[in-house]
């Protein structure tokens, strides 16, 4: 059994001018000890797809199944006791961090609402263990978050996420805030505990770098829905949604040799808001026909073995041939 | 236009502390460097290293207090900028120089609509009624790829993409030899940021304008500049062409720096980055500043600051490790 399964996973928002569609549709599942990657950009419905999962926010249709039970529409007195197991780890390690806790109560603040260490000593030891964990010397115990630089704040996050040894984290752009050489520190660090305890990650991240490297499927997300699938590797090497390939070839690349041919996207994203059904990516699609304008929202189809496309076009533009 | 070889911008042995209730922070210590109008000059390092105050510097804009220029200077078309008064500087920064900053959220007026905010700057360098400044700016509007029935809105109403480049075009309005964009492109996506690097590529290409381009990503860097300096702790480590920098990198921060990206291309199972944390600078040693997290480190290298080396002409490394290179 699959430990997170989603289906057909919406959240709608209601705004001035309509519904605001932040995920529509959504649906994928995840095995235990795998990292789900989720990228698109700023509005896709990224992070709101992580909250959602995480019950921070009731979805508006849909369900999510985490080993087998259904946490979507669950009372949140019953929620309450799969909390520990899902965990969140959030971007901006400057914001989600109390200004008035020091290190060490930050850390020992999810245990001590869970009540899981029987005694004083008990949560300490745990706390010191956990520092310990995330590379955090001993002697910041008692300091407070605006004393630490980005990378540190970030490791008091992954230590609160761990300290109820959870099964399931949902990781929301995690390096994003930080500079490259403590990014990478931070990224080996999560990958470390992923071996150790077994975790089970989503990755939300807009880095295409980042997120090659930490997952092993990928989801690229535009406006709210799935527009590919497919594992990290050949997603790399075949992509074949039209807004993939400009993504992709959109990341500048760190070296002055084998430069990607630029697929430049016309406009910016079309707005959420009560969209039509057609394909969402119609407008800044250098592929787009009258047919793609006018007809439906194209599905996700399995295109090759794990492989999954939701255009029209896919087999035309790709040449490749018509699976049914 | 005709072609000059005397830099457009200098940069001499400049040191600029700041003074904090903890003490005085070390933020530029000793950069030089000269930009020629044909360049693209990028400034890469990490948060922290003194990017944005060499090019606040540059502008004549650090505030004083708490900001102290120890030692050297700035010159800007072979004049040192320290001598000119307040007056000679504004007609400078705009018409010589310009700067667009990280933020295009909070670079733009919100209550000014952007056709005139971009007409103001004509208005004020060129002399020219007010009818035509807003004809010029009607022009650079369209320039940068905005609608011009967009002329009377607000910023608010822009997307960030469009923001920066109403913030592009107010910063060439005046046809300025030289434009640094301190981190042009980190608040916006990446199928944004690739639009507003090709457009700051070929504005450059049409007007002749020399570029310096301060950055965190050495993606940016490979795509658009041609000269590079890394920049750790308020010093220049390495500095020189981009192929000097891309392809053959000597000081253990430029290559760590490297090492710390994860590839698109190649697959690596665990990243290498650089040990430690970034250096406290208002505790700067009298040392080589990267030894705490260096591999190589040795006792030499705590005995003394190193000096830059050129390891090939124009190819400078602050190590003591940097090794003439082989032709």
């Amino acid at each position: 059994m699959a430990l997170l399964e989603v289906e057909h996973l919406k959240q709608y928002f209601p705004v001035s001018k309509g519904l605001l569609h932040a995920v529509d549709d959504v649906s994928f599942t995840l095995e235990k000890g795998k990292t789900l990657g989720v990228v698109g950009e700023s509005g896709c419905g990224k992070s709101t797809l992580g909250k959602t999962i995480i019950r921070l926010l009731d979805p508006t249709a849909g369900t999510v199944r985490f080993e087998g039970q259904d946490i979507a529409k669950m009372p949140a007195r019953e929620f309450h006791k799969i909390r520990p197991d899902i965990q969140m780890i959030f971007q901006d390690p400057y914001a989600s961090l109390d200004p008035r806790l020091s290190i060490r109560e930050l850390i020992a603040e999810p245990m001590r609402i869970y009540k899981t260490q029987p005694t004083k000593e008990a949560l300490n030891r745990r706390v010191d263990e956990l520092m310990d964990t995330v590379s955090l010397a001993k002697r910041f115990e008692n300091s407070y978050p605006h004393e630490l630089d980005g990378g540190r704040r970030q490791r008091i996050g992954i230590a609160r996420a761990l300290a109820l040894n959870p099964k399931l984290i949902v990781c929301d752009e995690p390096v994003s805030a930080l500079d490259v050489s403590i990014q990478a520190q931070v990224l080996n660090l999560l990958q470390d505990l992923q071996k150790e305890l077994g975790l089970t990650y989503i990755f939300i991240t807009h880095d295409m770098s980042v997120v090659k490297h930490i997952s092993d499927d990928i989801i690229v997300m535009y406006l709210g829905q799935i527009v590919e699938k497919a594992p990290a590797k050949v997603l790399f090497q075949q992509h074949w949604h039209p807004y993939t390939k400009a993504l992709l070839s959109a990341i500048p690349v760190p070296s002055l040799h084998n430069r990607p041919q630029r697929v430049l996207l016309q406009g910016e994203l079309s707005s959420p808001i009560n969209p039509k059904d057609t394909c969402r990516f119609a407008g800044r699609c250098a592929y787009c026909t009258e047919a793609c304008k006018n007809g439906k929202t194209p599905a996700l189809r399995e295109i090759a073995p794990d492989h999954f496309v939701a255009c029209h076009r896919v087999q035309e533009i790709n040449a490749l041939p018509d699976a049914t | 236009m005709e072609k000059k070889t005397t830099p457009i911008a200098k940069v001499d042995d400049l040191v600029i502390h700041y003074e904090t209730r903890d003490g005085v922070v070390e933020a530029v210590n000793g950069v030089s460097f000269e930009i020629l109008p044909a360049d693209t000059f990028g400034l890469v390092g990490e948060t922290g290293a003194g990017k944005t105050t060499i090019a606040l510097a540059m502008m004549g804009l650090l505030p004083y207090p708490p900001t102290h220029i120890i030692r050297g200077k700035v010159e800007i078309d072979g004049e040192d900028i320290a001598k000119k008064s307040k007056n000679d500087m504004r007609a400078i920064r705009g018409k010589k120089v310009s700067m667009i900053f990280q933020d295009p959220m909070t670079a733009l007026n919100p209550v000014v609509g952007i056709g005139d905010q971009i007409a103001e700057v004509i208005l004020l360098h060129e002399r020219c009624t007010k009818e035509e400044a807003q004809k010029k700016a009607l022009d650079m509007l369209q320039m940068v790829g905005i609608r011009p029935e967009r002329y009377k809105d607000y910023p608010h109403q822009l997307s960030g993409g469009m923001k920066q480049r109403v913030v592009i075009a107010i910063a060439l309005a005046c046809n300025p030899e030289l434009l640094i964009a301190d981190e042009p492109t980190t608040a916006l996506d990446v199928t944004i940021q690739a639009q507003v690097l090709d457009m700051i590529k070929d504005l450059r290409d049409r007007f002749g304008t020399a570029l310096m381009l301060i950055t965190h990503d050495l993606g940016i860097v490979a795509d658009i500049c041609n000269k590079c300096a890394v920049v750790y702790a308020g010093e220049i480590v390495e500095i020189g062409t981009v192929e000097d920098i891309f392809d053959r990198p000597q000081h253990p921060y430029t290559l760590g720096l490297f090492a710390s990206i994860p590839s698109l291309d190649k697959d690596v199972e665990r990243l290498q980055p650089v040990k430690g944390q970034i250096i406290d600078p208002t505790d700067l040693p009298p040392y080589c500043s990267f030894c705490d997290r260096c591999d190589r480190c040795t006792e030499q290298c705590r005995a003394a600051d190193p000096k830059l080396v050129e390891v090939s002409p124009g190819h400078f490394v602050k190590c003591i490790f940097a090794r003439k290179e082989a032709d």
